[in-house]
């Protein structure tokens, strides 16, 4: 108990930024009210030192299928989130904050504060939540521990969606988001109810001991399976992926495009994070090869991944509005992160399994790559906005709105044009190095029809992501276009400087500081891999594993409990020693 | 934990096996509350069907008019609430979901040996999920939700 | 309790079966795991097809929340089954997010009735592409 909470601190750090904003953006006073983004910053400032092994030497490894990736997760969530933060100032609560102004024009004067209209606290409280859930999802090894993080981590994003903007197509797009999130949480909930029935364990060291333990016997029982498709199923809401994306463009558009950036970044890690723990707690030992999932697992990530990436980019070409586009290519971009998933590991999975081999670790490599080039995307689309004749202001929506960025505002045009491109995978750019290994290591498991459509893919994708490169750099703006009020910069400077932060970002990765990082996504797809989770044929299994594997999950989180207390651990004691008939003799 | 693995093992045949016995898992157990809806619908329909039978009729406008405590009914009964009282509603969620992790822990603790750390940590633990909820009753108050006016 | 619950079989005219008798199993009689799932499944069933057909925000909440219960029924039942606790655990956490689930969606579905004076999901189609 006290082992794992040593392992929280980054999320205990979140946790107690997050009272205090609460508190804080209550405040009537604006100077005390405008402490929240730094009191979150300095959070998740030191939220990413702790997870990084800070404060000496804290181990936060935990245990479980993939013990690096809390740190590797929580570190990301944490670096990602800090520019997620620089978006965020001026979303909500406009009229209370006298605008810092735009060039040439007085700060406007604010409103009276009131409490219960303000929403301020609220949002910035929901932010660190939903981070804190996330970096939760990174450390999961219980599926109930993980069930919550992901509800933390989806249940604020409803909220944020929905206050976002004061329109009704805000609150639209938090009704269809809300709803939608509920249906998935319920199947993938569902989905753990049956896998923890199939195995009788939620933890998931002793779910994969069960795993193998029924592989040996002659398969995995159906009720396990089941459970675990239908979780996949249901965590599809959060990635945006299938089954479950009809939400995505309607809420991108609905939604301001800070909260949009978030959640194409967070709920869609948080729904990776659980995927991948899922996966490896299945292991990749199955099928014909031996390096594949089990049967109906495989088939259905394969089918998702397929239309996922097909539907995503063959959509995101009808559309006009920035956002929308941005919403089908966060679903395609699922699709491609799908793939390496499917890849697991490459062959043993141990050392010698390097980023080009390691599905893995090159789904962690593109998880931050595709959040900084985003986040650079959605904080252009933030930073301009229309202001009417009448001094209300709108976001930009249509590409049009784009034309002839690079020559009247650089900084904005080039981190588009950079994001874009980023985004498509062009050669020298950042998602070029991050697709790179999906492709590797997808051909290194053998599948080949997955590679080509993802080929394929991509090569739609250049279409729409070209002309969002293209109409800030080669097109040029038409005053006639102007009717509906001019586009002006957004007087939050801050979302500027996220959009330089990220176009640095995607360079600097792509020239050399991948390196690093993509040294830390190996060392988290290679962690953890005791040989029974990957590459094992049937003829190799040892049943030996089992006893020890559930022995260590003994030491783990059930002994919370009390020893000396019956009423609680009675059961488990009476099902741990005697003939299998014991389980029926203890109620007599 | 080995006991559920051959409970697993044995997992897709076993789904037609009873549950493990306790009083409620079988049919017959259910035989009181069997009787206690009988007797539930009994009583509700003879008295309906009794007083329909003896009881006086005397119909007029006093008696077709809604019943409101004795006094005059006022306005429509499609009224508006004000929307405060969800907000109160609210923070009566937070209080009863917190009951429902109070109970078992309540339940549980007197089970430990209260000399030992485990005793402390688990007294720690709930003060620290009860401090959460007085985060929740300060941001309530904060944010205005118990002034009437 | 035993002599009661016989005495009440008797009563009912099911077959008398007691805890410790020598006859267990007794597949007629019994209430087995299957049957849980089968009526978690049905519930689980009617509470998508339910969100899937009615149109209504707080009949399709409500149907969310069928299947909530519906996996919470499915955790006591594989808890009682394999006789640790855990499941049952889990279901007093499923009950906390269904709460928090709940004041979310009834916190929206006032927004929405005070912006249009309906509940009905599809008067809220302004987002197309």
């Amino acid at each position: 108990m006290i082992e794992k909470l040593q392992t929280l601190w980054p999320e205990i750090t979140l946790f107690i930024a997050a009272c205090a904003v609460m508190i804080v953006g209550l405040s009537g006073t604006r100077s005390i009210r405008a402490l929240c983004t730094p009191i979150c910053g300095l959070a998740l400032l030191i939220a990413t030192f702790l997870s990084l092994g800070g404060l000496g030497g804290v181990d936060i490894t935990v245990t479980g299928p993939l013990p690096v990736l809390a740190s590797y997760g929580k570190a990301m969530v944490g670096v990602i989130g800090v520019i997620l933060l620089l978006l965020i100032p001026g979303v909500v609560d406009r009229e209370f904050d006298a605008a810092p102004g735009g060039p040439g024009e007085a700060p406007q004067p604010p409103r009276a504060f009131e409490a219960i209209r303000s929403n301020t606290a609220e949002f910035h409280a929901f932010f660190l939540f939903s981070l804190m859930g996330l970096m939760l999802c990174a450390g999961a090894d219980d599926l109930i521990w993980l069930f919550l993080a992901l509800e933390l981590t989806s249940l604020p994003t409803y909220v944020m969606v929905t206050i976002s903007t004061a329109r009704n197509r805000s609150l639209e797009a938090g009704v269809k988001y809300f709803f939608l999130g509920a249906l998935g949480a319920a199947i993938f909930l569902y989905g753990f109810a049956l896998i923890y029935g199939g195995t009788g364990s939620t933890n998931l060291e002793a779910v994969h001991a069960s795993i193998v333990a029924q592989a040996d016997a002659g398969g995995i029982n159906s009720i396990t399976m089941a459970g675990f498709v239908m979780a996949i199923i249901g965590l599809c809401f959060k990635i945006a992926a299938v089954p479950m994306h009809f939400y995505t463009p309607d809420v991108y558009q609905g939604a301001a495009a800070p909260v949009a950036a978030f959640l194409a970044f967070v709920p869609k890690s948080a729904g990776f994070f659980a995927i991948m723990l899922l996966t490896a707690t299945l292991g990749w030992s199955f099928g014909a090869s031996g390096t594949e999932l089990p049967g109906p697992v495989h088939s259905a990530l394969y089918i998702i991944a397929v239309l996922t990436m097909t539907v995503g980019n063959v959509l995101a070409i009808l559309q006009n509005s920035i956002k929308r586009i941005l919403a089908y290519s966060s679903i395609a971009h699922s699709g491609y992160m799908l793939v390496g998933i499917i890849a697991g590991p490459g062959g043993g999975g141990g050392a010698d399994s390097t980023l080009s081999r390691n599905g893995l670790s090159a789904v962690w490599f593109y998880l931050v790559c595709y959040g900084v080039m985003n986040v650079g995307a959605f904080a252009v689309v933030a930073s301009l906005e229309r202001r009417r004749a009448d001094g209300t202001h709108d976001e930009i929506d249509s590409v049009a709105d784009l034309r002839g960025l690079c020559a009247s505002r650089p900084l904005l045009g080039w981190t588009m044009v950079i994001s874009a491109a980023g985004l498509l995978g062009l050669p020298p750019l950042l998602g070029f190095f991050g697709k790179l290994p999906l492709f590797t290591s997808g051909v290194g498991a053998g599948h080949y029809l997955l590679v080509i459509i993802l080929g394929i893919n991509s090569a739609i994708a250049a279409y729409y992501y070209l002309r969002l490169a293209a109409a800030p750099l080669l097109e040029s703006r038409d005053p006639a276009e102007s009717v509906g009020g001019e586009i002006v910069e957004s007087p939050y400077r801050l979302r500027t400087a996220a959009g330089l932060i990220s176009a640095v970002g995607v360079v600097a990765l792509a020239l050399g500081l991948g390196g690093p990082l993509g040294s830390a996504a190996t060392s988290v797809g290679q962690s953890g891999f005791a040989p029974s989770y990957v590459g094992r044929r049937a003829a190799d299994r040892s049943p030996a594993v089992i006893p020890a594997a559930a022995h260590t999950v003994d030491d783990e989180p059930r002994d919370v409990e009390p020893a000396a207390d019956g009423s609680v651990d009675g059961a488990t004691i009476e099902s741990d020693g005697g003939p299998p008939d014991a389980r029926f003799d203890h109620a007599r | 934990m080995h006991g559920c693995l051959t409970s697993c093992g044995v997992l897709p045949g076993a789904l037609n096996l009873p549950m493990p016995p306790l009083a409620a898992t079988e049919v017959g157990s259910y035989a009181p509350v069997l009787l206690l809806i009988i007797m539930a619908i009994t009583f509700a329909v003879a008295n309906v069907v009794l007083s329909r039978i003896f009881g006086p009729r005397r119909e007029g406008n006093i008696k077709a008019t809604t019943y409101e405590s004795g006094m005059d009914p006022v306005g429509t009964a499609r009224k508006r609430f004000n929307v405060r009282f969800y907000l109160i509603a609210m923070i009566f969620l937070v209080f009863d979901i917190e009951i429902i992790f109070l109970y078992p822990w309540a339940a549980t603790f007197p089970n430990i040996d209260h000399s030992t750390d485990q005793a402390m940590i688990w007294l720690a633990r709930i003060f620290f999920f009860m401090l959460t909820t007085v985060i929740a009753y300060i941001y309530g108050y904060r944010k205005g939700v118990f002034k009437f006016d | 309790m035993t002599g009661f619950a016989s005495a009440m079989s008797a009563l009912t005219g099911a077959a008398t079966l007691t805890l410790g008798q020598s006859d267990f199993p007794h597949p007629m009689h019994q209430v087995t795991l299957a049957h849980y799932l089968v009526l978690s499944a049905l519930l689980f069933g009617i509470g998508l097809i339910g969100f899937i057909t009615r149109r209504n925000l707080i009949i399709m909440f409500l149907c969310t929340e069928l299947m909530f219960q519906a996996a919470g029924l499915a955790l006591i039942a594989f808890s009682r089954f394999h006789l640790n606790h855990t499941g049952e655990t889990f279901v007093i956490f499923v009950l906390t997010i269904a709460a928090a689930e709940a004041a979310m969606a009834l916190a929206l579905v006032v927004l929405l009735f005070r912006r249009r004076e309906t509940l009905d999901a599809s008067a809220w189609s302004e987002l197309r592409g």
